[in-house]
């Protein structure tokens, strides 16, 4: 083919060193990640920080948009709607009137024994800027961070059920990482048997329970409350139902309602008091023998 | 490639990088977080294919380096490895783009869909050897041939609507020069 190669002739050689390297950088920036994951997932969130919260613009006739369609949806089944909530309501009010019995109850006993209960948990609340944006990572975007005093780690509940945990916190955002993600593990009490599992999150609805002792003392129906196991989560927060799935795994349902996540709850989790003293021996100090001496002898040598 | 940047082609590239800022906007919205059943095709990815195949001028690879590397901060995947692939891929098709001018449409797809598939086993073997976890094979893999399936219609949009069309054989840009 006769052309007019020339500008190519000069530019040619330049521009694809400068591609090569441009690839480089990128495969140095994904070692970097792999190597140095904490610091590159610190970057991400700052990045996040800095871009999302510009594209509210953007966003917000797409999601008024799908908001109008499905209100729409709602309008036709106004009449059914209306009428289940009704019923709902009247069976709502006998539990309530149940609910406040049981509470003074409960107040009355509690101050009869004398008990020592968990100080209340406090909670910040935010709005779901951004979901993940892709098929393969369960997790949104919220908009309070650093800003608001958020840590790493703290649960997130929506009015009922846990949602998640922060995994990434930026100045004004931060990341929920939801309890569907393939990577989400979350120590279980099952109630009433008390087993205890683990909820891993494999990209579905219902994350299956692992590491259940004995499958025979659950039953579908039972209730699943976070447990308080290594400090990870405050103990006795509602996650869901156990179902058997179609795969005769046990399964959650979450009492989240995922389709509708707009708030979000961030607890604020203390963290648990470690008790490290083995505690001392009452004795008179004079009458150690042993192994105490020689620690002395070590530190009079370290001195 | 070398071309003389014409006011033509700038504005060319703005409307890529508009195209390519809707898609990643429209795939942030939050709008149901249950964990869908199957996966979308990447329109993001399709997009910039056709810009590459057929008006490679129009997509500067900077541009390319650029947005997949935020989309992969984004969107919550290890960053930088699938920019680096997809610039690999764009940089092929820029290469083959003066001689698929004249090929038949199944041709190019039939590329498109081997480089799709090429970029899709590099990143799950480069994520395998680096012991990364990675997102089940079966959605990876309804993502990767929706992507495939969707090429044409993209191509169709993007050929009426953006009008990224090859260059018929003896166009010339507005410099007067042959493309």
């Amino acid at each position: 083919m006769v052309r007019d190669r020339n500008s190519d002739d000069y530019f040619a050689p330049i521009r694809r060193l400068l591609v090569g390297l441009l690839i480089l950088v990128l495969f140095a920036v994904f070692l970097a990640w792999r190597i140095d994951s904490p610091r590159m997932e610190r970057f991400r969130a700052m990045a996040v920080d800095k871009v999302v919260p510009s594209f509210d613009w953007a966003m917000a006739p797409i999601t008024g948009a799908a908001n109008l369609i499905a209100d729409f949806q709602s309008y036709q089944q106004l009449a059914e709607q209306n009428q289940n909530l009704r019923r709902e309501l009247r069976q709502m009010t006998a539990w309530k009137e149940a609910a406040l019995q049981l509470e003074q109850e409960n107040a009355k006993l509690l101050g009869l024994n004398n008990v020592k209960l968990d100080p209340q948990l406090t909670y910040i609340t935010g709005e779901v800027i951004t979901d993940s944006g892709s098929p393969f990572r369960q997790s949104v975007l919220v908009n309070v961070g650093m800003r608001d005093g958020i840590i790493d780690g703290w649960p997130t509940m929506d009015g009922i059920g846990l949602v998640g945990r922060i995994a990434g916190v930026g100045q004004e955002t931060s990341r929920v990482m939801l309890l569907t993600d393939t990577s989400s593990r979350i120590p279980v009490t099952i109630q009433p048997s008390g087993q205890k599992a683990i909820l891993a999150g494999d990209n579905t609805l219902n994350p299956p329970l692992e590491f259940l002792e004995d499958t025979a003392l659950i039953r579908p129906g039972d209730r699943v409350v976070s447990a308080g196991d290594g400090g990870v989560f405050p103990a006795d927060l509602l996650v869901g139902q156990v179902a058997l799935g179609s795969d005769r795994r046990m399964r959650v349902r979450l009492a989240a309602d995922y389709q509708r996540l707009e708030f979000l709850r961030v607890l604020r989790s203390q963290p648990h008091e470690v008790i490290d003293d083995p505690g001392g021996l009452l004795a008179p100090e004079t009458e150690f023998f042993g192994p105490a001496a020689l620690t002395t002898l070590g530190s009079a040598v370290d001195g | 490639m070398a071309e003389v940047a014409t006011p033509k082609i700038w504005i060319n590239r703005a409307v890529f990088l508009a195209v390519a800022f809707v898609l990643v906007v429209v795939q942030l919205v939050p709008l149901d977080m249950r964990p869908a059943i199957w996966a979308a095709p990447d329109l993001l990815l399709l997009v910039t294919l056709v810009w590459a195949v057929r008006r490679p001028s129009y997509l500067p690879v900077l541009v390319v380096a650029a947005i997949f590397l935020m989309a992969d901060l984004l969107f919550g995947r290890p960053p930088g490895l699938w920019a680096a692939l997809v610039v690999i891929l764009t940089e092929a098709l820029r290469k083959r783009s003066k001689n698929m001018r004249n090929a038949p449409l199944l041709l190019e797809w039939g590329t498109i869909a081997f480089g799709i598939a090429a970029i899709t086993i590099a990143n799950r073997l480069i994520l395998a050897v680096v012991m990364t976890p990675q997102p089940p094979l079966g959605l990876t893999l309804i993502q990767m041939i929706g992507t495939i399936l969707v090429y044409p219609l993209v191509a169709l949009v993007a050929h009426f609507v953006f009008g990224i069309s090859r260059p018929a054989p003896g166009q010339v840009d507005g410099m007067g020069k042959l493309l």
